[in-house]
């Protein structure tokens, strides 16, 4: 499934290149315990599948650990447990979806990979009213669409990899 | 730019020479500034500055730079010939230090093309006044005045090319219909009315006055020349003309180049790269080529081969005109990152192929094969120390640039401040040098501006009164420490949390929230200096942040410490580009770990009576009576607990060691040892004390790589 | 003032020509060799150079040799330091080691190409040529 999709990003990246404009738009969608999630796929740099993750000390429950990707080591969270859920075992079926923010490179686990989908930003709606005090998935999403009955949550990587709070800064 | 000239050209030369006399001058003036006077070798060596400095600038006619030189020469020969006493030093200082700044900034203009059209005459003016106060200081005391500095004008002179090289360069070729007859007269008329504008000109087929049959090939394949002149591109195409039988013409730009390449298939110019002179015995064949490029010019090598018509010219001596005879280049340097990445790929490599389970069968003789692999390891460890040494370098000149800061800022705000260098030899990577440098001159100035106090408040705190700066440099597991420590007022927690707290930085949270170190951190948090702390020489908290924000492109981190009343202590942790180790393996549990050899003092085979549990649950290891701190690294990193942990039987003590300072660790199975590639933890990883990296083995996996240093201190800690 | 040119470029040539020819008798030659027989010739008339400006790469003769060919005749004649002709090497030639030999070979200026020609003129102004 993964090499599929990556086929798909490749013919993107073509287009992309091209034209800027033509990522605008898309989005790669994923599946956490009984819901749908979209990232934007400019952030998305590859898919893989599960891997062995080297543990690493001290870190945030939703650290995973590292991996190898052809020499590169580039560290891994857990969505599920980002969002504050209860994790589960990883299957065959999970994937890592390696995602660029700002030259940060990040794995997110994810437990299946979806389709890429388009999405006008007219069709977003924002999610419903946000507080400070929200806590779990509500805090990473910036808004929703509606894909044929089903609706996708749309997620800021930079929010879902950072923390917020300024004093847990690296 | 000093560094990295490549060519040798008299101006280029000229400017390297200078800078690098200058800065000598700086280092030597601002070494005595604090002395009554300048010693006789100080003396010596200002002149000798000045007086090259005099001459070559006279051979370029550069007068303004000769002229503020010779003045200073003057004054300095008067210093060594009668060694007056009671110089104003400090007046000295400052007029030495403002003909330095002057040439600089000429020269800085020379270098880019401009020209240098500074006004000298304050400054001569300046330097005629002090002479006169010298000369009269030596008079009045009844000695006589030495005989007059006699200085020989420049007999010879040196026009450097001017810049605007406004020479253009053209391909144009021209395509003549197919029913077209004696294309090859007609091109040599285009050819002929070119020459009127051209400064040179090549074209191709180049036999079409002799050789009958080149109108065939310009029928096929079309008439091409390549073009020197100072004519614009509507010219070059008037000037060719519209001759019956051209169905078209096209004429582009191109670049000298390409025009010097001719039509020809000419190699490129053979790169030589400039070995270090330690390393002379590698590169013996490399030096002796080098030497008979570097021969003298003989009269005879620039005379040219008879011309011949249609090609550009070429010199007897089968040495393409201005062809670049280089000993130096100037390398991009992401060419050079990604030689390191690949020299780091390459040390993972050769572990995967000789470490390969594949070979692991029992039975085999690989005698012949652990020869051949002895052989590549030894390349590959000496392909490193080249590729390495290319890239490093001394912090020495970034340290010097500090003296100077500190100089003027202290001076300007009446402090009186010492910098004490130490460590400015230590090399790192080049590309951290050029990172470093800001960031260094901001934490300078901080500690000048806002650490070190006022001499008044220095002596009623019972201070020395002459505040002290130390820049430190280190090398050490992989890192380089550069420090900034300073003996001045130290940093307030309350101050600064009620001002993070003001600014909104923090939130509510109470000051017991935080430790020390995470509230000195405040000080880099965006927008955390008020207005009033602006001064000329710190800014506004656009610094600290800023700071912070380049020391972590190269993926390093900035350390506060500070004791109120004291001090501060800035350290900035850098990581090594590629720091290459020599580690032992091993594996505790399912993880596995990277030790550094040299931190291993033994391995000791695990015995129950060698533990000792106290009662607050701290474990220590008897050894010969020695009684060592013990960890048990899976309890201490939360990994997954194995039975190993509990009933010790075939484990393996670890005896490690810092500074004099000792640890045990317990482990499963003892891997090898090999070479181990360092790579940094993803910084989106937060530091964990104890591990300084990570790497990859020859199978894939991820091993951890532990710090020592960091394991003794958080074991003290507890 | 005389002036002794040596070029081998038909553009250069012209150009040089136009810029001296404001300033004396302007004699062109195309080659190192043909511009030491100038000089010679001169030398007997009893009307020398007071210029000569050298071009570096040049037919049958280069400009080191012309160089060299000159000054040594002006030794072998005795001419005094002071009283022997300004010599002037132009080239795009501008590495140190260059302008190091012609210097030792008895070269006054050494000009890189294109000419700064307000440097040339400041030059010309101080060995006196012009005023």
């Amino acid at each position: 499934m993964a090499e599929e999709i990556m086929d798909e990003m490749d013919e993107l990246d073509v287009a992309a290149n091209a034209d800027d404009d033509a990522q605008k738009g898309k989005y790669m969608t994923f599946q956490i315990g009984d819901e749908y999630y979209g990232i934007a796929i400019n952030y998305v740099n590859e898919i893989v599948n599960i891997q062995s993750i080297t543990g690493v000390p001290e870190v945030e429950d939703y650290i995973k650990g590292l991996i190898n990707i052809r020499g590169k080591i580039i560290p891994v969270i857990d969505v599920k447990v980002r969002f504050r859920q209860e994790p589960v075992q990883y299957t065959d079926r999970t994937c890592i979806i390696l995602i660029d923010v700002n030259s940060t490179m990040v794995g997110l686990i994810v437990e299946k990979i979806a389709d890429v989908i388009t999405i006008n930003e007219k069709d977003i709606i924002p999610p419903p009213s946000l507080n400070q005090s929200v806590i779990g998935k509500d805090k990473y999403v910036f808004g929703l669409v509606k894909v044929a009955d089903e609706v996708k949550l749309l997620l800021d990587p930079e929010k879902l990899i950072r923390d917020e709070d300024p004093m847990s800064l690296e | 730019m000093g560094e990295d000239f490549n060519t040798e050209s008299m101006l280029d030369i000229f400017l390297y020479e200078s800078e690098q006399l200058l800065e000598t001058l700086q280092n030597v003036v601002l070494e005595q500034k604090d002395e009554d006077c300048f010693d006789d070798a100080s003396i010596n060596e200002i002149f000798r500055a000045m007086h090259t400095i005099k001459g070559s600038s006279g051979i370029m006619m550069y007068d303004n730079i000769t002229k503020v030189s010779h003045k200073l020469e003057d004054v300095f020969y008067y210093l060594r010939e009668s060694h007056p006493d009671n110089v104003p030093h400090l007046e000295l200082v400052d007029h030495v230090l403002d003909v330095a700044d002057f040439i600089t900034a000429e020269l800085d203009k020379i270098k880019e093309g401009d020209t240098p059209d500074g006004d000298e005459s304050q400054i001569i003016t300046e330097l005629d006044k002090f002479l006169n106060k010298i000369k009269t200081g030596i008079t009045e005391t009844g000695d006589d005045l030495p005989p007059e500095n006699k200085h020989e004008e420049p007999k010879q002179f040196y026009i450097p090319p001017t810049e605007n090289e406004s020479s253009k360069y053209y391909k144009a070729s021209i395509y003549y219909r197919s029913d077209t007859e004696m294309c090859n007269i007609r091109a040599y008329t285009a050819v002929y009315s070119l020459k009127e504008i051209t400064e040179d000109m090549e074209y191709m087929p180049d036999d079409i006055i002799t050789n009958e049959d080149s109108g065939a090939v310009i029928l096929e394949d079309g008439f091409h020349m390549l073009i020197k002149c100072q004519c614009t591109k509507e010219e070059v195409l008037e000037a060719i003309g519209d001759t019956s039988g051209v169905d078209w013409v096209e004429v582009n730009e191109c670049t000298a180049k390409e025009f010097e390449m001719g039509f020809h298939e000419q190699e490129p110019a053979p790169i030589v790269i400039e070995l270090d002179d330690k390393d002379k015995g590698k590169g013996k064949e490399k030096a002796e080529e080098k030497k008979e490029e570097k021969k003298e010019p003989t009269p005879g090598d620039y005379v040219i081969k008879g011309k011949e018509t249609g090609k550009g010219k070429k010199l007897a001596k089968n040495q393409p005109k201005n062809s670049p005879k280089q000993s130096y280049i100037s390398v991009n340097v992401e060419k050079m990152d990604s030689l390191m990445d690949m020299i780091g790929e390459l040390v993972i490599s050769e572990a995967v192929v000789l470490q390969n389970p594949d070979l692991k069968v029992p039975g085999l003789d690989l005698s012949n094969f652990q020869k051949a692999a002895s052989q590549l390891s030894k390349i590959t460890t000496e392909l490193q120390d080249v590729i390495m040494s290319m890239r490093m370098m001394p912090l020495t000149n970034t340290f010097q640039k500090m003296n100077r800061i500190v100089f003027d800022v202290s001076r300007k705000l009446g402090k009186d401040i010492e910098l004490e260098v130490i460590g400015e030899n230590t090399e790192v990577d080049k590309n951290i040098i050029e990172h470093i440098s800001d960031p260094l001159m901001h934490l300078i100035r901080n500690s000048v501006d806002h650490g070190i106090e006022a001499k008044e408040d220095r002596i009623a705190a019972g201070k020395d009164p002459k505040g002290k700066i130390t820049l430190e440099a280190k090398n050490e597991g992989g890192k380089v420490y550069v420090i900034v420590r300073d003996d001045g007022k130290g940093l307030n927690r309350e101050v600064l949390y009620e001002k993070a707290r003001k600014n909104g930085l923090i939130g509510n949270r109470p000051m017991s929230d935080f430790t020390d170190k995470e509230i000195y951190q405040f000080i880099t948090y965006a927008g955390f200096s008020t207005k009033e702390q602006v001064t000329e020489y710190s800014g506004r908290g656009v610094g600290m942040d800023v700071v912070v924000k380049n020391i972590q492109t190269i993926g390093g981190k900035l350390e506060i410490d500070s004791v109120e009343g004291a001090g501060s202590e800035m350290t900035l942790k850098i990581p090594l580009t590629l720091a290459i180790i020599n580690g032992i393996v091993m594996e505790v549990g399912s993880s596995t770990f990277v030790i550094e050899t040299n931190a291993i003092k033994e391995f000791v085979r695990f015995g129950k009576d060698m533990l000792v549990k106290e009662p607050d649950g701290e474990e220590y290891v008897m050894l010969r009576g020695e009684c060592y701190p013990f960890i048990r690294l899976n309890q201490r990193f939360h990994l997954e607990e194995t039975d190993s942990s509990i009933d010790a039987e075939d484990g393996i003590v670890v005896v490690l060691e810092h500074e004099n300072k000792y640890v045990c660790i317990f482990i499963d199975t003892l891997i090898g040892e090999q070479e181990i590639v360092v790579k940094p933890i993803p910084s989106y990883i937060k530091k964990v004390q104890g591990l300084s990296g990570c790497t990859q083995l020859g199978d894939g996996s991820i091993a951890l790589i532990l710090d020592i240093a960091g394991l003794i201190t958080d074991q003290e800690r507890r | 003032m005389k002036i002794l040119m040596a070029e081998d470029d038909f553009a250069s040539r012209k150009f040089m020509s136009n810029y001296l020819g404001k300033y004396g008798d302007c004699d062109i030659t195309v080659d190192g060799e043909e511009a030491v027989d100038a000089f010679m010739m001169a030398l007997e008339d009893e009307e020398p150079y007071d210029l000569i400006c050298l071009d570096v790469m040049m037919p049958v003769l280069d400009g080191y040799q012309a160089l060299k060919a000159i000054r040594d005749i002006e030794t072998e004649r005795g001419i005094p330091e002071k009283d022997r002709v300004k010599i002037i090497m132009t080239t795009a030639l501008n590495e140190e080691r260059n302008v190091k030999k012609a210097f030792e070979m008895g070269c006054t200026v050494y000009s890189g190409k294109p000419i700064d020609l307000d440097k040339f003129e400041k030059i010309l102004k101080k060995l006196e040529l012009i005023e």
